[in-house]
């Protein structure tokens, strides 16, 4: 291996990430409270009723002065708050309201990982805001979610997944708590056992009477006491207990492909026809690009015969979303195929290979423009 | 299965193996070296199942039979012991294996070796000789190129080219591309296949001394063979783009650099690129290049080299790491940079380079 190669290899594996964990406050609770002014500044619970033995799926930060909690039952968070505003869950309008805030996570990045409607991490090493600091970004990120949500929410900055999460638990609500790398050592410092991953309130006992109260006395800890407390999650406990997390931030569901067809009510015969529907469906394929961020390298055309017999075509070439380059390959590749010597019942045209929009700042493109044509 | 080898001859097969395994498998058995005992030696195999290694060395065999054992243990063990005989035996039963020499004695777990997937062979395959330096120097040269890009499977290689008169490699992540081509007498037909860079790696590793390698391809495989040394690798079913027209005709400029000296100024003042972007700029004017960076973190930096130049002043930006990347591998004192404008292709060159032509083509940044 040559000097240079090994250099560049080191960097890659040492590269630094800015992971952002978002965190909505109180979530439901306060999506009550923004659509029911009533309902502001007085302790609200949103859950099943007490009657029926519900519990709080969600408290405002009046109820939880109070020690009204999630997953606590609905009667005895009464018992603690006597005034508490029960409000029955309406999951509809919070799956609605947080498609608006993963909305906005994805306008920054594609690598964004939900963990429940409420919370997700996000990579924003590259971001389409081309911001810099990862804290700039959590900033705008909230300040948005204020905006076209009216809603706050909690953000916590660091080089992985792990001290992210902690770090947005750090300041609520409305918080936004950065763990910079050189400071990790300092953070991880301040922080109890119970911080470490998967480590619930029974482990964490075990681990206090073994004289393990802060997160950094796993490091020195008796591996075969550790073993004994903590089982086979040892290994990843002691990593976390160094501030090592290299988990990626993995998006749920990532497109691969996009395409977009359409069945004649009639076979249509007239080549001109063809293409002018051909265009418009890889025009959709182009708003599809253009709404997610996105160059596709690869376009591919369907045609499907009257006789069902149905064939495909693709050409690999610089990724794009210009329409005009788009539509003239999808355009181009009907020639090689025999719709115009026959007719067609089917058409679609789609893309794939596709590159976030913001990594074509890594520089320019060679002009492969005839690239590798496959199918 | 009971054998005696020498510490030596098997460490340096052990050592070439450990290219092989990959550390994190998810398949217990490519964890592991299949040894197989006939005759008077030992053949050894390591797979990833894309990428295989055959080799074989000498040995005394008491008892022929096939076993398999961890191949990073395997090498550490035998590392680790002086320069001795070693003995291998299968224990009865076939579940553990003794791994002994001098006063030393260790006992492994074995894995069937009926479960270990066997790559192809090369029989009755035409092999071609490859002069060895030459390969080798492909590969260094056009490596770095390759694309990190998983979904780029059509880059995710170099592409070896074999002509009657001469063999070349190609490869491009998208925003450069380097290709070598050296005369060579092959005789072989017209043959473009797209190596991986595992197997690169290896190609480069079983290269020794410049002797000459063979190579072969089988209808799924490509087959690298070096002495007793056989490695075995999957074909990429794709297609390497049409890398020829994105080699520029036209650049009617062309500055010369001393060697270190550029690549001196790009270490300096790249320091203070953008992080992101890793951007100097090559600002060219009469009889100088000024290399400059700037970050909006960090501030601005620049270095005057004079060069010979009077054409038109003009500004062209590079990513650092790919004109590190050239510099870092070429040996001769002089290079040349070719180019027309701010945003087409440039090229690099050495100068004076002999026995192999170098074209390094790196697409500008537009900023």
């Amino acid at each position: 291996m040559t000097g240079s190669e090994a250099g560049r290899e080191t960097a890659q594996a040492g590269r630094l990430r800015r992971i952002i964990h978002v965190d909505m406050d109180a979530f439901y609770a306060s999506v009550e409270q923004r659509d029911r002014p009533e309902l502001r500044g007085r302790p609200v619970a949103v859950g099943g009723s007490p009657a029926s033995r519900g519990v709080v799926a969600a408290a405002s930060y009046e109820a939880r002065k109070y020690g009204v909690r999630s997953a606590m039952p609905m009667a005895r968070a009464l018992r603690l708050c006597p005034d508490l505003v029960v409000v029955r869950a309406d999951f509809t309008k919070y799956r609605s309201v947080s498609r608006e805030v993963f909305e906005i996570f994805r306008s920054v990045t594609p690598l964004v990982e939900p963990l429940s409607l409420d919370e997700a991490y996000l990579d924003v090493t590259e971001n389409a805001w081309g911001e810099l600091l990862a804290v700039r970004v959590a900033r705008r990120i909230k300040q948005e979610i204020r905006e076209r949500c009216g809603l706050t929410a909690s953000a916590g900055v660091a080089p992985n997944k792990f001290l992210a999460k902690i770090a947005s638990g750090w300041k609520k609500p409305d918080g936004l708590t950065v763990v910079a790398p050189d400071r990790v050592e300092s953070f991880l410092h301040r922080l109890p056992v119970e911080a470490l991953w998967g480590v619930g309130p029974v482990t964490a006992r075990r681990l206090r009477e073994r004289g393990i109260t802060r997160l950094i006395d796993v490091r020195t800890a008796d591996p075969a006491v550790l073993r004994d407390a903590i089982g086979g999650q040892t290994d990843w406990l002691l990593r976390l207990a160094h501030g090592q997390d290299d988990r990626p931030v993995l998006p749920n569901r990532p497109a691969r492909s996009s395409s977009a067809e359409r069945t004649f009510a009639a076979d249509i015969h007239d080549p001109d026809r063809m293409r002018e529907e051909l265009a418009g469906l890889a025009r959709e394929n182009v708003d599809w690009l253009r709404k997610k961020g996105l160059l596709a390298r690869t376009v591919t055309i369907k045609v499907r015969y009257p006789d069902f017999t149905t064939v495909t075509r693709s050409h690999t070439a610089a990724p794009t979303d210009e329409a005009g380059a788009i539509v003239a390959r999808a355009v181009a590749l009907l020639e090689r195929t025999d719709a115009g010597r026959r007719g067609v019942r089917l058409l679609g045209a789609g893309v794939r290979g596709f590159m976030s929009r913001d990594a074509l700042s890594e520089g320019g493109w060679l002009p492969f423009d005839d690239g590798p044509a496959t199918g | 299965m009971e054998l005696v080898v020498r510490k030596s001859d098997l460490l340096k097969e052990l050592a070439l193996l450990q290219g092989i395994v990959e550390r994190k498998t998810t398949i217990p058995i490519l964890a592991n070296v299949l040894l197989e005992a006939d005759g008077d030696a030992v053949s050894l195999l390591a797979t990833d199942l894309d990428v295989g290694l055959r080799s074989r060395c000498a040995a005394t065999v008491v008892r022929s039979g096939t076993l398999t054992l961890p191949a990073k243990k395997l090498f550490e063990i035998v590392n680790a012991l002086p320069d001795t005989e070693i003995r291998i035996t299968e224990d009865k039963g076939g579940k553990a294996v003794t791994v002994a020499a001098d006063r030393f004695e260790s006992r492994m777990q074995t894995l069937p070796a009926g479960e270990f997937p066997t790559p192809p062979e090369a029989d009755g395959l035409a092999f071609t000789s490859l002069p060895g330096s030459e390969l080798k120097r492909m590969i260094t040269h056009t490596r770095f190129a390759i694309t990190s890009e998983d979904t780029r499977y059509f880059l995710n290689g170099a592409q070896l080219v074999l002509q009657p008169d001469a063999m070349s490699m190609v490869a491009t992540d998208g925003h450069r591309l380097a290709l070598v081509r050296v005369p060579a007498e092959l005789g072989a037909e017209r043959t473009d296949v797209l190596l991986p860079r595992k197997t690169l790696n290896e190609v480069a590793r079983l290269i020794e001394d410049g002797s000459p390698i063979e190579f072969a391809q089988g209808e799924n495989h490509l087959f690298f063979r070096s002495g007793d040394r056989l490695l075995i690798s999957r074909k990429i079913d794709a297609n390497f783009p049409a890398y020829e027209r994105v080699i520029p005709k036209a650049n009617d400029k062309r500055i010369d650099f001393d060697r270190t000296r550029l690549a001196a100024a790009v270490r300096r003042v790249r320091l203070l690129s953008n992080e992101r972007s890793k951007a100097v700029k090559f600002v060219m004017g009469t009889d100088q290049v000024e290399i400059t960076s700037s970050s909006p973190e960090l501030g601005e930096a620049h270095e005057v080299i004079p060069v010979d130049y009077d054409a038109a002043a003009m500004q062209i930006c590079f990513n650092a790491d790919y004109v590190d990347n050239f510099l870092g591998v070429v040996d001769t004192d002089q290079v040349q940079l070719e180019f027309k404008d701010e945003v087409s292709q440039a090229v690099m060159r050495p100068i004076g380079a002999e026995g192999y032509e170098y074209t390094y083509v790196i697409m500008p940044m537009r900023v």
